[in-house]
């Protein structure tokens, strides 16, 4: 079970306005293994995790989740596969207004078409899993930032995903929390087996991962051979 | 349904708000359908009482026919001859009386000959057949105004005395509540000079102000009117021959089509807005992988909740105030009327949400990465 981005090529813009972030990427992730990717704004970090979490259709190329390729699938087809196979935490706003920590799970529950109300215990479980067991019943706004990550972070994998992405997760969080986020996240990862992307800016955050890949590196002809490891 | 309930909870002082408006719109609605169907029925309740389909009138009667067109006993006799079918004089006309024990009271007088098919049936006391001429029947709007049976009514200014001798149904016309005589009183009443003191039927003209047909001529009423120097109207549309009632009809009818046109555009916007300070949870849904039919299963699914709660409080509403006036002023509001126009309400204020629906299924799931938000 792994991610394998294939001759992946991603271009926005017509003619002398065509921008190109990637051309012919291959690159590929594997299970149980928590990949940061690293660099300045603007180089593709984003895009990376759009076009691996089937948000963003490429221009050309695979992206293979378990062999199977979603980038041409359609709009619907590719809502399915996020919903069913990928869990997100993201950078800011991760988190419905006026929902509970444990409602926040139940309603990743709900939009993946199971019956939220079966899986309440296991909601609560899975919150106190991340440290959260005095928090079930509070509200966003009743959260600080690294409690709020948590939630999403409990909510991203609650539904058991193949594909863990992460953008910039220590971004509204203190110092002292960003450790602790980052080494959950690597222990997660090991722990359920998942395929973990993370984009970040955090040197925690790559600090706790298994591998490390520099967009800097990724020429836009790029490939593998831009990666560097650990 | 779970998400949709969790997020009404969340917000429940935005949709309270909302509810607000449209219990308010709805009421609104509802009172102005009450005293449209109640001013209706002030008007022409009771024409629309009497048992006929049609009504002759004179032909240089062009409007409020009632109380312009005079038709004679050979007018009568020639429509009887041509048109095969059932029918008797009518005379309406408002007076104003002063019973025996001080009661002062308008009413619209219906002549009728006390053996036709027009003479009403009472719900206490004795109707018209059997009675002298001098005999009124009161419709129960003069009773709430003093009006008992065995009391006398004296015709203002012309002095003619009436024993009422039975109460039927409420009925009324041209605001007026409406008494039944014998056709040759109403004549008295009709054509007595104020002041005469009239009492010799032999100085009345044998005049009445239409034919009534009890059911629809045989032959074409276009051929018999021209023959016959006559208009004659369906019983529906005979009603705008009653005072006031196009333009009241008019009037009511205006200020409820605009409300109609107002309740989409109040809970369109309201759900507009709604919508756009939401773009970035309808992202986040989008992202986590629900589709842009559960979205707007979502969205309608609290529209719903919405219109149709605050509807059903609007109609409660209504219908209180239509308990509070009681029979003070004209309203009335039917199980059925206050039924079709709810439901109207309620799917303009839908319409009204579905204009913003577009907005729910553009959010972009791509909003969600970098540093969009």
């Amino acid at each position: 079970m792994s991610l394998e981005l294939t001759g992946v090529t991603v271009a926005f813009g017509h003619a002398d306005a065509r921008t190109t972030v990637f051309d012919g990427l291959d690159v590929t992730f594997e299970p149980g293994r928590m990949t940061a990717l690293v660099g300045p704004s603007g180089s593709g970090k984003s895009t990376l995790l759009a076009v691996a979490g089937a948000l963003l259709r490429p221009t050309a190329g695979q992206v293979l989740l378990d062999g199977e390729d979603f980038a041409g699938l359609s709009d619907a087809r590719r809502a399915k596969v996020r919903r069913e196979r990928i869990g997100y935490m993201f950078q800011s706003g991760n988190l419905l207004s006026g929902l509970t920590a444990v409602e926040q799970l139940l309603a990743a529950a709900y939009i993946s078409g199971e019956r939220p109300r079966a899986h309440r215990s296991r909601a609560e479980e899975a919150l106190t899993g991340v440290g959260l067991g005095h928090r079930l019943r509070h509200r966003p706004e009743q959260l600080s930032g690294g409690e709020r990550q948590r939630v999403a972070l409990a909510r991203a994998l609650f539904l058991s995903p193949k594909l863990l992405l992460v953008d910039e997760p220590t971004a509204a969080v203190d110092r002292s929390q960003a450790g602790e986020l980052a080494e959950l996240l690597a222990e997660r990862t090991r722990r359920d087996g998942c395929v973990t992307v993370v984009a970040t800016h955090d040197p925690a955050v790559a600090e706790a991962a298994d591998r490390v890949v520099d967009m800097a590196e990724l020429s836009v002809t790029g490939a593998s051979a831009g990666l560097s490891g650990r | 349904m779970f998400l949709a309930l969790l997020e009404l909870r969340a917000a429940r002082g935005r949709f309270l708000l909302m509810g607000s408006v449209v219990v308010l719109v709805a009421a609104l609605v509802g009172i102005v359908s009450g005293f449209t169907t109640g001013l209706g029925d002030d008007t022409i309740s009771a024409l629309r009482r009497l048992p006929a389909s049609q009504f002759v009138f004179s032909s240089d009667a062009r409007s409020d026919q009632f109380a312009r067109s005079l038709l004679d006993e050979r007018t009568a006799a020639a429509w009887r001859k041509d048109a095969d079918t059932d029918m008797t004089p009518l005379g309406v006309s408002i007076t104003r009386g002063t019973t025996n024990r001080g009661a002062e009271v308008d009413l619209a007088a219906f002549g009728v000959e006390p053996e036709s098919f027009l003479s009403p049936s009472v719900t206490q006391g004795d109707d018209l057949a059997d009675a002298s001429a001098d005999s009124i029947v009161m419709s129960a709007g003069l009773a709430d105004e003093g009006v008992r049976v065995g009391d006398t009514l004296v015709i203002d200014r012309l002095g003619i005395k009436l024993h009422v001798i039975g109460l039927t149904e409420r009925s009324g016309y041209g605001h007026v509540p409406a008494a039944y005589v014998p056709l040759r009183t109403w004549q008295r009443i009709r054509f007595s000079a104020p002041g005469s003191q009239a009492s010799a039927a032999t100085e009345i003209p044998d005049q009445f102000s239409a034919l009534a047909l009890r059911t629809p001529a045989k032959v074409s009423t276009a051929d018999l009117d021209e023959r016959h120097s006559t208009t004659t109207l369906t019983k529906e549309k005979a009603y705008e021959a009653a005072p006031g009632y196009t333009g009241e009809r008019v009037t009511m009818n205006s200020i409820q089509v605009f409300l109609y046109l107002i309740a989409p555009l109040v809970v369109g916007a309201f759900f507009a807005v709604w919508t756009v300070q939401r773009q970035p949870e309808l992202a986040l849904l989008r992202a986590l992988g629900a589709s842009r039919r559960r979205l707007l299963a979502h969205t309608v699914l609290q529209a719903a909740l919405v219109v149709v709660l605050g509807t059903v409080a609007g109609a409660v509403l209504a219908g209180a105030v239509g308990l509070l006036v009681g029979e003070q002023v004209p309203f009335s509001l039917p199980a059925t009327t206050l039924a079709v126009t709810m439901c109207t309400v309620a799917a303009v204020g839908l319409a009204g949400t579905a204009l913003t629906l577009r907005r729910v299924t553009a959010a972009d799931p791509l909003t969600m990465l970098g540093a969009n938000r």
